[in-house]
């Protein structure tokens, strides 16, 4: 195919092409710059084995720290909660992986401080993403934007259409070279942070809660650990909805949990409801937002009729009361 | 005797020829770390795909296992042994491990390629012993004559995430140049410039080392098949641990991580 004269060359470029990606993109490539870092006595740039299926920022941040440390004192509109998504994962980032938002902030005349400051900061990623609407009608194209800056987005777009595929966040973040991985996380944070601010509520909303999030003696178990969930007190067969469109994962029934079911809702937000008396949907369903899915009850390790409402940010348990404003009465004592 | 003289035709002079010629001496060296590499790039791509599938089936069988220990008071507190964190980490740790089981199964064997001079280029060989391996129609037909789970499932894994590392290589190569020359060269010209190299990519690496690295798997799998297959049930089972591996992962890359077209538009 080609001219003898070139093959070896060729070959050797194609060759060198592989092996460089190999070695920095793929796990084998990190377990064998950690094995040469070992032999040399260096410091090994690899990502840990686990995060080539899932980026890691390097500022550490996960998106369970970005969760606000107080309720919102009033409900939000859906682009309320992208900007104030956006302003959470912008303030978790590290100075340099900030550029590209601030970048684009400077062009449209805000500072910078407005857009990390406590009280500006939603206002200013609010006109951030309106000024970015019209090139990214897509939410997820404009986070990338924010985030990446406004060049990848639009190339990421570009090769996602290419490719026939819907331009979701990870879709575009897997066209984006080495160099973007903080952006990457850090729309992933916000859009799973937006997510979670426009969840419904399972039960009615004024539904008293008789334990909240957090670290509590255990009423059953006798120690302390970590309520992973809030207690809606509610009478046995009392309906149950979905709090936002998903697909159930898990439909299942043990001693502790009694009957559960867990939603899927993508973008890296799911929800968990225990003590059910009855699931009404099954495994791999697609449920709609305020889809009747269970009848409360009292099964498990429960010890009264209650539910047990959970809400996970990329797999970790965080208190679903952050994400609402006006939130019921809550209950002094801790009952389960 | 031919009376060929035994020094090789004469090569077309130039540095770049030249330069070529003196690293083409090296494939020994780099064609089959270049194999492996391509192969380890396909396997990464296709097990990205999968890591939302496997945290599917770890969560049956996590909600199993809840049913199975919550049935007894003495073993209910185990219910808690895996929080929701744990299962998605296991579900990564499964991709890892899945990854790097057919790095071993197809990427394994392109360590044993060799390259085989023509004569034309080096005539002295034919005074040696000849190069017995078997061609690509020989092996072909052997495979449809004597049909072993190797010799099927072998090459054609390899040639789905042979193609799906391609497309992954050049997807970074356009990515990489389009992005870092974009302010240098300008818009046009660096997208031009981008999708070119990806093309290039995509099709050198193809043409260079993916037929390779599928000969590469054909003639390992048919030397096992002939040394260790002697009846049907032997030809179904052999290697059928590491076929049942290496399929799933082979059909991801070819269904989720081959966007061969997108690279034409």
């Amino acid at each position: 195919m080609f001219s003898r004269n070139a093959r070896g060359l060729l070959d050797f470029l194609m060759a060198a092409l592989c092996l460089w990606t190999a070695y920095h993109h793929t796990p084998a490539g990190a377990l064998v710059r950690r094995a040469s870092a070992w032999a040399f006595n260096t410091r090994s740039t690899a990502r840990p084995l686990l995060a080539y299926y899932d980026g890691v920022s390097s500022s550490g941040v996960t998106t369970s720290a970005l969760v606000p440390e107080v309720s919102l004192v009033r409900p939000i509109s859906e682009a309320g909660a992208l900007a104030y998504g956006t302003h959470l994962a912008l303030k978790g980032l590290q100075p340099k992986a900030r550029k590209p938002a601030l970048a684009l902030a400077a062009e449209l005349g805000m500072s910078s401080e407005a857009l990390l400051d406590e009280a500006k900061g939603p206002v200013a990623a609010r006109k951030l993403l309106e000024a970015l609407a019209g090139d990214f009608p897509n939410e997820e194209a404009r986070l990338t934007a924010v985030f990446a800056g406004r060049i990848p987005a639009r190339y990421a777009l570009e090769r996602v259409s290419a490719e026939g595929g819907t331009p979701t966040l990870e879709q575009l973040a897997r066209q984006l070279p080495p160099g973007f991985e903080d952006a990457k996380v850090a729309a992933n944070q916000a859009l799973a942070l937006t997510t979670a601010f426009g969840l419904a509520w399972p039960v009615p909303e004024n539904t008293r809660i008789a334990s909240p999030f957090g670290y509590r003696i255990h009423p059953t178990l006798g120690y302390r650990k970590l309520h992973t969930g809030v207690d809606l007190s509610v009478p046995q067969g009392t309906e149950v909805h979905g709090v936002e469109e998903g697909v159930v994962r898990r439909a299942s029934e043990d001693a502790v949990n009694g009957r559960v079911l867990i939603i899927d809702h993508g973008r890296g937000v799911s929800t968990a409801y225990c003590h059910n008396s009855e699931l009404l949907v099954k495994v791999g369903q697609r449920v709609k937002r305020g889809e009747l899915i269970a009848h409360s009850g009292n099964t498990g390790r429960s010890t009264g009729p209650h539910l047990h409402y959970q809400l996970e940010l990329a797999s970790q348990p965080v208190d679903p009361l952050r994400f609402r404003a006006g939130t019921g009465p809550v209950a002094t004592g801790s009952r389960p | 005797m031919s009376l060929r003289p035994l020094t090789p035709p004469a090569q077309p002079s130039g540095p770049l020829s030249g330069l070529s010629r003196f690293i083409g001496g090296f494939r020994w060296a780099f064609m089959p770390v270049g194999l492996l590499a391509l192969i380890a790039v396909g396997v990464h791509a296709a097990a990205d795909t999968l890591d939302e599938r496997l945290l599917s089936l770890v969560d049956l069988v996590d909600a199993a296992f809840d049913r199975l220990v919550g049935a007894s008071t003495l073993t209910e507190g185990l219910v808690d042994l895996i929080s929701l964190e744990q299962r998605t980490q296991i579900a990564r740790g499964l991709a890892l491990a899945w990854e790097l089981s057919v790095d071993l199964v197809l990427a394994l064997p392109a360590l044993g390629y060799r390259e085989s001079k023509g004569l034309e280029e080096e005539p002295w060989r034919k005074y040696l012993v000849q190069d017995t391996r078997p061609t690509w129609r020989q092996l072909f037909t052997r495979s449809l004559r004597k049909p072993t789970t190797l010799r099927w499932t072998r090459p054609l894994a390899t040639a789905a995430v042979v193609v799906a590392g391609a497309c992954a290589v050049a997807r970074l190569v356009q990515g990489s140049v389009y992005l870092s020359w974009r302010t240098l060269l300008g818009d046009g010209v660096a997208d031009a410039t981008a999708r070119g190299l990806a093309l290039g990519a995509l099709v050198g690496i193809l043409a260079t080392l993916g037929w390779r690295a599928v000969l590469r798997n054909l003639q390992h799998a048919d030397t096992a098949s002939e040394e260790n297959v002697r009846n049907r049930w032997q030809a179904f089972s052999y290697g059928l641990v590491g076929s049942a591996v290496a399929v799933p992962l082979a059909l991801a890359a070819a269904l989720d991580a081959a966007p061969v077209l997108s690279f034409l538009r």
